[in-house]
């Protein structure tokens, strides 16, 4: 991620929590697939008078190697330092120049940029992403310089317990399986980056194969469509193939680790392995997690944070990736009640696994879907974030018809998934406490 | 400088054309006979409604013995009401497919709520509770208390938290601005719900107050449900007493250990209010030095430099004398070549006019980040009553977004020797 780094984590991860979908007769976007296999996606959005243009690459932390890690991310930092045609800095200028804003972010399963410019500049953003893509510089010098900066995110992410707990407990759950890896790499793999091997990356996977735009905003697809086959629509196809999936080994026991921390605030925080998101029980399983931990009336937020006061913060999540999911718990509590807030934990969740939720419960966590939907939804690039994300981890339709689908979830299938997503006996465990003082 | 005064009493409709938004958005202002001020913009792009309840109340009417208070008081308020307890006013929220919460800022305190539209009159109704009929519950209070002075504790561990707490203590003084919105340990573990209620009495008065609703609704609906909420709140006057004057400029140096990975370099210094001819100029050489990531800080510290991650400028304009603050975090070893960088960057903006297409750049960057900030609904009823309950009339945001169009190298220059002339430094690294 390029600049907003607080939010590293929420955004880079994806909660299903904010990419839901509902079939709405007002918001059905065109899709085309150019000759060469990019694909666009154009939705038409007049809530105001600007333009999300998303780029998204499928490329991320899942396709590096073990020589390459970081490299991903590294990527996308430089190409916004130089192409062939215009100089370092120059896409900052250009975008802000029109009032507009841009960002990047990588994730496990993809790369996104991220313009939001005035309708009328659509034509610039696009000129801009295609150049940043497919004809960046990767000068040594810009190299150099751009590495210490991502050694300076590395800290600002150590600096931010909520950040790096999750982060951490990415490497736990999914052990020895790309979605455990460091996204930012190691200090070895960053080293190891040259101009050449960032080329041959950029060669590799950014190609109109592996790519799709998405365009949200006043703008129609017959008017969006002649700028983008005179940009992206020129660049050739490489046949591009995908590396095979390896295969994810499942928990079958309680990991946990404990990391001793410059701060008194404690912290703790649970995960599972959970369905991708184009299974149909990772519905079921957002509902186990609104119910849990999700809402404000959530009950883990009614038992442990406003009766027992054992936690001042409790949030759980169902992050869907392409070929898996994670499902976890956030608390934020005292050192010493770090095993008891733990144990709660599991007996209300074997609660849930008993008896299931109540019909209130599951009225009330399909209203909040339907209201983080109805706000996502509500600007232009909450929008072009949903379909990116939907179609570069799963399908589109998946996000499309998501409400519509999460209103068929039953009582017994939310509780059959705690079941089997859920289990007390195997799942990873990681805290937070307070090291000896200095 | 638009200063519309709120001085009369009846409804005036009003027609904004506001350049971000396509479709021509109806904003209508009423203010009831007791003084209560209630804007209202009708938005059916999306089935949502945001509402901002704003009240003249923050730090800047707190004194060192109660620093926080306004947003303690804040908080109790969505924890029992006459009607509700505290986890039933969250379920509520919960059940209307929205939210509600509420703090304390330095010139305003806000409850902030967010609804589906078709529940939009339940929320008006819960929003109105809150604010009408707070009982300060003694349970809770002793939890939410417990929860600050632990946030307290908390900024206490962060090096740009206290980098941040310690250059308002500079700069301020003995001013309120001195503290942050949430108070001081001393103060917060000493505020009582006696204490808390009294405050409540003497702040919540109708003619201090701004309700905005913006979304998918009706005005004349949410204006006569408005009218019945909070028309029967009795008219009163606060007394407002003077605020001590921050302290004259100095170049003062102060260095702090919190331990880390990164260290946080601050420099500030004291800058205009937000109604000062000054602001626009005083905004766009902000954003040319650490705006977006077009700026001086960011492309000469960052990306030629390699020195940080994020180094921002920021300028946030109070209804008192206000600050300007640079600031940078970095890699401890790079700490000093990083506040020597800093320096430079603040003396070069004095000394040397910036170029014809950096003030350009910057004027788009400032009147698109209005743009982008108001897209939610949220977002725009906060607009609406702030400027409202500052007495500007919400049309002073579409007059500084002309005035920020006409600002010239001239008066870049001009306001960085103005206000970049002394400035104070902190600090903090780890051990």
């Amino acid at each position: 991620m390029r600049f907003l780094w607080v939010t590293v984590l929420a955004a880079a991860i994806g909660c299903a929590t904010v990419s839901v979908g509902e079939k709405s007769p007002s918001l059905r976007p065109t899709v085309e697939v150019l000759a060469n296999g990019l694909t666009l996606i154009v939705q038409e959005h007049r809530a105001s008078d600007i333009v999300a243009v998303y780029l998204w690459v499928a490329t991320g932390v899942r396709y590096e190697s073990a020589a390459t890690l970081g490299h991903a991310h590294f990527q996308e930092h430089m190409l916004f330092k130089g192409t062939e045609k215009f100089g370092p800095g120059y896409i900052d200028r250009a975008v802000e120049g029109t009032g507009g804003r841009s960002n990047a972010f990588t994730t496990f399963d993809y790369t996104t940029f991220q313009i939001q410019v005035p309708t009328e500049a659509i034509g610039t953003a696009l000129d801009l992403l295609d150049d940043m893509a497919f004809r960046s510089k990767f000068d040594p010098r810009e190299i150099a310089a751009e590495r210490e900066v991502i050694f300076e995110e590395s800290r600002i992410e150590t600096d931010t317990p909520k950040s790096a707990i999750v982060r951490q407990l990415y490497g736990m759950v999914f052990a020895g399986y790309p979605y455990g890896r460091p996204l930012l790499g190691t200090p070895a793999t960053m080293n190891a980056a040259t101009q050449d091997n960032l080329k041959a990356f950029n060669r590799r996977f950014y190609t109109p194969e592996n790519m799709s735009l998405v365009v949200v905003g006043p703008a129609e697809a017959k008017t969006v469509r002649p700028l983008v086959d005179r940009t992206f629509g020129q660049r050739p196809r490489t046949n591009y193939t995908r590396p095979s999936v390896p295969s994810l080994a499942p928990i079958t026991d309680i990991v946990r680790r404990t990391v001793e921390r410059p701060e008194q605030q404690a912290y703790l925080a649970l995960g599972w392995q959970a369905p991708r998101l184009a299974d149909r029980d990772s519905l079921a399983v957002d509902l186990v997690a609104t119910i849990l931990a999700g809402s404000e009336s959530s009950r883990l937020a009614r038992t442990l944070r406003d009766n027992e006061r054992i936690v001042s913060r409790v949030t759980m999540n169902n992050a869907t990736l392409q070929l898996s999911g994670i499902v976890y718990i956030q608390a934020q509590l005292e050192a010493s009640d770090v095993d008891l807030v733990e144990r709660r934990i599991l007996e209300e969740i074997t609660r849930l696994q008993q008896a299931g939720p109540t019909d209130e419960e599951r009225e009330l966590a399909i209203t909040r879907a339907e209201s983080d939907h109805a706000f996502a939804y509500e600007t232009s690039d909450g929008v072009a974030s949903a379909y990116g994300i939907a179609y570069t981890t799963a399908t589109l339709d998946d996000e499309l018809d998501y409400l519509v689908r999460l209103r068929t979830i039953t009582s017994e299938q939310i509780r059959d998934a705690a079941r089997k997503y859920l289990p007390v006996t195997a799942y990873a465990r990681i805290a937070f406490v307070p090291g000896p003082r200095k | 400088m638009n200063r519309r005064a709120l001085a009369f009493a009846g409804l005036f409709v009003l027609l904004l054309p506001v350049a971000a938004f396509a479709q021509p958005t109806g904003i209508t202002r009423s203010r009831l006979p007791n003084g209560f001020t209630v804007v209202v913009r009708e938005n059916p792009a999306a089935p949502v409604v945001g509402y901002s309840l704003l009240v003249k109340m923050g730090t800047r009417t707190e004194t060192p013995d109660d620093a926080g208070i306004s947003n303690m008081l804040q908080i109790m308020l969505v924890r029992g009401t006459e009607k509700m307890s505290g986890e039933e006013i969250v379920a509520a929220a919960d059940r209307m497919g929205g939210t509600i919460d509420a703090y304390g800022d330095e010139d305003y305190s806000e409850i902030t709520a967010t609804a589906l539209s078709r529940n939009w009159q339940s929320m008006l109704e819960l929003v109105g509770d809150v604010a009408l009929r707070p009982t300060v519950p003694e349970g809770t209070l002793t939890g939410v208390r417990n929860f600050l002075v632990r946030q307290i504790r908390n900024r206490g561990e962060k090096p740009f938290d206290v980098a941040g707490d310690r250059m308002r203590a500079a700069l301020f003084g003995n001013h309120p601005y001195a503290w942050d919105p949430i108070g001081r340990r001393e103060s917060v573990e000493q505020l009582t719900r006696d204490t808390l209620l009294a405050y409540y009495r003497r702040q919540y008065v109708p003619g201090q107050m701004v309700l905005a609703v913006s979304g998918d609704v009706k005005t004349a609906d949410v204006m006569a449900h408005v009218r019945r909420i909070f028309g029967a709140m009795p008219a009163a006057n606060v007394e407002t007493t003077p605020r001590p004057a921050p302290p004259p400029m100095a170049a003062t140096r102060e260095v702090f250990t919190v331990p880390g990975a990164q260290a946080q370099i601050f420099m500030a210094g004291l800058a205009p209010p937000f109604t000062h001819p000054d602001y626009a100029a005083l905004k766009v050489m902000t954003a040319i030095l650490g705006g977006g990531m077009a700026s001086r800080f960011f492309s000469d510290l960052r990306d030629k430099q390699a020195l940080a991650y994020s180094a921002r400028g920021q300028y946030v304009a109070h209804i008192d004398t206000s600050s300007f603050v640079a600031m940078l975090g970095t890699a401890p070893n790079n700490a000093q070549k990083a506040e020597a960088a800093l320096k430079e960057q603040l003396a070069r903006i004095q000394n040397e006019p910036a170029s014809e297409e950096e003030v350009a750049v910057a004027r788009s960057y400032v009147v698109g980040s209005q743009a982008m900030d108001r897209r939610t609904n949220a977002r725009q009823a906060w607009y609406l009553a702030a400027a409202e309950l500052a007495g500007v009339g919400y049309e002073f945001f579409d007059v500084y977004a002309a005035n920020v169009k006409k600002v010239t190298r001239a008066d870049v220059q001009r306001v960085a020797r103005q206000y970049l002339g002394v400035m104070r430094t902190v600090v903090v690294q780890p051990p």
